[in-house]
């Protein structure tokens, strides 16, 4: 009877369950909840079924069908143990970044800037060149930026010391500027994305 | 007049409502930093004014002027096309930012949202002003446009307080402060009472928010109907209307409309724009799962003169082939030959879920159900391809003939300078900053 049910065998049969669920991607009907644990009677299933409701492990929709609740993620860590390795596309790829998580910190705050000049070449940032530009951060010493610069507009390494700030050309044909009047930081440059093809 | 306080309660809720100022030209600012401070008007492609500056405000130049006089009133004014995808995507940043602050948040419209901030002040350990301050700190920094914010006890009071004071203004109305901005405040300027309303209510002596807040509820209810009542509730401090937070996954209409120029005569280009927006507004429908049971239409002549059609369909639908039929129906009705017409639209109304379309005896459901899958798959190819893959040939003018001659730059920057690997239909989702570096 299912109500002398021992905690093993129930979680037994959860773990059955859960295996279902995650080989074929859905929740198993009541008659193959009985095949796979292994109950003849349809009344024992439904009483599985409504004690695991009870511990909100699974739940019914409005036609009676199940969802799964709690199945998910106490139980795939019992499947890592005694049902084999799960999927790989499930557990391994969970936690890749796409290139857009990779290039852009601060969604939000994230500008692109088609590069036209040739001052940041040597590090890299040629004309034609598209950077990531993150508004949402903090300049500091070493950082390049976008910066408006005495009313004029440019991209140049950020160097701080003490007081003194310098704009530094990666191109050692431009030489450093020092603002007179006014600095305005737009922006910190965090990637660079160039497409060949 | 009575000058107690409404009520003594100062937070018994938090509503925020927030406003971008003139969004559309301080979007254009943000991405051309040297446009800032100069009077920056948009909507070039349409021939009025779109949104205007504040600095172009400033020399009086308002919604709707047409671009001939701006040039006459404001001869500095940079003049820009409007760029829709760079105010959507600066749009959804703006929602995403308020979101850091609280997660009910009701994107009310492209430019404003309303956020529930009730009970964060522990949890940002101080006050409601505070976190209205660096809400709006945060999307200055991150976005480079100002907003303004009010903050009170309702929906309708936290709108008081967003246009009490702009640009980047923050105006806070506690419960005991309401009648200080009622007072000043014209009943026809409160949000949901329309001009008739006001004329009613001045019958009775109610000219100012305040007069009406002060009636009591026995003329309330005797004089109004139900929604006139929940904004006199709301003007007491007492909430009503609830910030909903789902974005918005229903509608009642939708419409689309487009304005080109040259104005046209021609009556199968005239049609096409027709068409073509038809096929836009259908595209919407499906993706948020409705289907139409009205067709409005209108044409728009030179002279801004309307006329329209509406329409009522057999069978509900989003599908354009259904509804052709109908539509060039009241084409016909509404177009008259040797016309000049500026723009035209399509309203689709009565919306119901497709889901719950039932079929009569007489429908050709194996059609349907064919169509439906044709649908599918033109839907299937616009995410991958872009927009307009497969379209309607009833559309076809509108890409050989464009939408706007004459002249140049009535396209956005950012739709002809396209980096490689994007194309006219496909760009990247990030705001392009136009600076020479």
């Amino acid at each position: 009877m299912p109500e002398d049910m021992n905690e093993d065998r129930l979680k037994s049969r959860i773990r059955e369950i859960s295996l279902f669920y995650h080989q074929k991607g859905r929740m198993p009907s009541f008659s193959e909840i009985g095949e796979i644990t292994g109950l003849r009677s349809k009344n024992a299933v439904s009483k599985l079924v409504d004690r695991l409701e009870q511990q909100r492990i699974i739940a019914r929709d409005d036609k009676g069908r199940l969802i799964p609740r709690a199945l998910t993620a106490p139980l795939r860590i019992l499947g890592a143990v005694e049902a084999g390795f799960p999927s790989p596309a499930e557990e391994e790829l969970a936690d890749t970044l796409s290139l857009d998580d990779l290039l852009i910190d601060n969604p939000d705050a994230t500008f692109m800037l088609r590069v036209s000049g040739d001052s940041m070449s040597e590090a890299g940032i040629l004309p034609g060149d598209m950077v990531i530009v993150d508004r949402g951060q903090t300049a500091k010493s070493g950082d390049i930026v976008i910066a408006e610069v005495d009313g004029q507009w440019t991209m140049k390494y950020l160097r701080k010391r003490g007081e003194s700030i310098t704009l530094v050309a990666a191109n050692p044909k431009y030489s450093p500027i020092k603002p007179k009047n006014e600095l305005k930081i737009a922006g910190i440059v965090t990637a660079v994305v160039r497409k060949y093809k | 007049m009575n000058s107690d306080p409404i009520t003594i309660h100062s937070w018994p809720r938090a509503i925020l409502h927030l406003d971008a100022d003139a969004f559309f030209a301080s979007c254009e600012q943000a991405i051309h930093p040297e446009l800032k401070g100069r009077p920056v008007i948009t909507g070039k492609e349409r021939g009025i004014v779109a949104a205007a500056s504040y600095e172009a405000k400033a020399m009086g130049i308002k919604r709707g002027v047409r671009l001939s006089d701006v040039k006459k009133i404001c001869p500095d004014a940079v003049i820009l096309p409007s760029d829709y995808e760079t105010y959507s995507l600066f749009s959804l940043r703006m929602f995403s930012i308020i979101r850091r602050f609280t997660p009910d948040v009701e994107e009310y419209s492209i430019d404003e949202a309303f956020a529930d901030l009730t009970g964060l002040r522990r949890h940002f350990h101080g006050s409601y002003d505070l976190i209205a301050q660096q809400m709006q700190d945060t999307v200055e920094k991150e976005l480079g446009i100002t907003v303004s914010i009010g903050v009170s006890l309702s929906k309708v009071l936290a709108k008081i307080g967003s246009k009490h004071r702009k640009p980047r203004g923050i105006t806070m109305i506690p419960g005991r402060e309401i009648h200080r901005y009622l007072g000043d405040l014209e009943i026809g300027s409160v949000w949901g009472i329309g001009p008739n309303t006001a004329a009613f209510l001045r019958k009775f002596g109610i000219t100012t928010a305040l007069d009406f807040a002060q009636k009591n509820e026995a003329f309330v209810t005797k004089h109004l109907s139900k929604p006139y009542i929940e904004i006199w509730h709301e003007l007491n401090g007492r909430s009503i209307y609830p910030v909903i937070k789902e974005s918005k996954s229903s509608y009642q209409s939708i419409s689309k409309a487009k304005t080109f120029t040259p104005p046209s005569k021609e009556e199968s280009f005239v049609f096409a724009q027709l068409s073509r927006n038809l096929e836009n507004a259908c595209i919407k429908a499906r993706r948020y799962g409705l289907a139409a049971t009205r067709l409005v239409i209108f044409l728009r002549r030179q002279d801004f003169a309307d006329s329209g059609a509406e329409l009522k369909l057999t069978c509900p639908s989003a599908h354009p082939s259904d509804l052709f039929g109908p539509l060039r129906e009241g084409f016909e009705n509404i177009y008259r030959p040797n016309t000049l017409y500026r723009q035209t639209g399509v309203v689709l109304a009565g919306l119901v879920a497709e889901t719950k379309v039932q079929y009569t005896f007489f429908d050709d459901t194996a059609k349907i159900e064919k169509m439906s899958k044709v649908y599918d798959a033109v839907d299937m190819l616009s995410e991958k391809f872009g927009k307009y893959t497969v379209q309607h040939a009833a559309s076809l003018q509108t890409n050989t003939q464009s939408q706007h001659e004459g002249e140049r730059g009535d396209t956005p920057q950012r739709k002809q300078e396209l980096f490689k690997g994007e194309n006219k239909r496909q760009r990247l989702g990030l705001p392009m900053l136009d600076v020479d570096v």
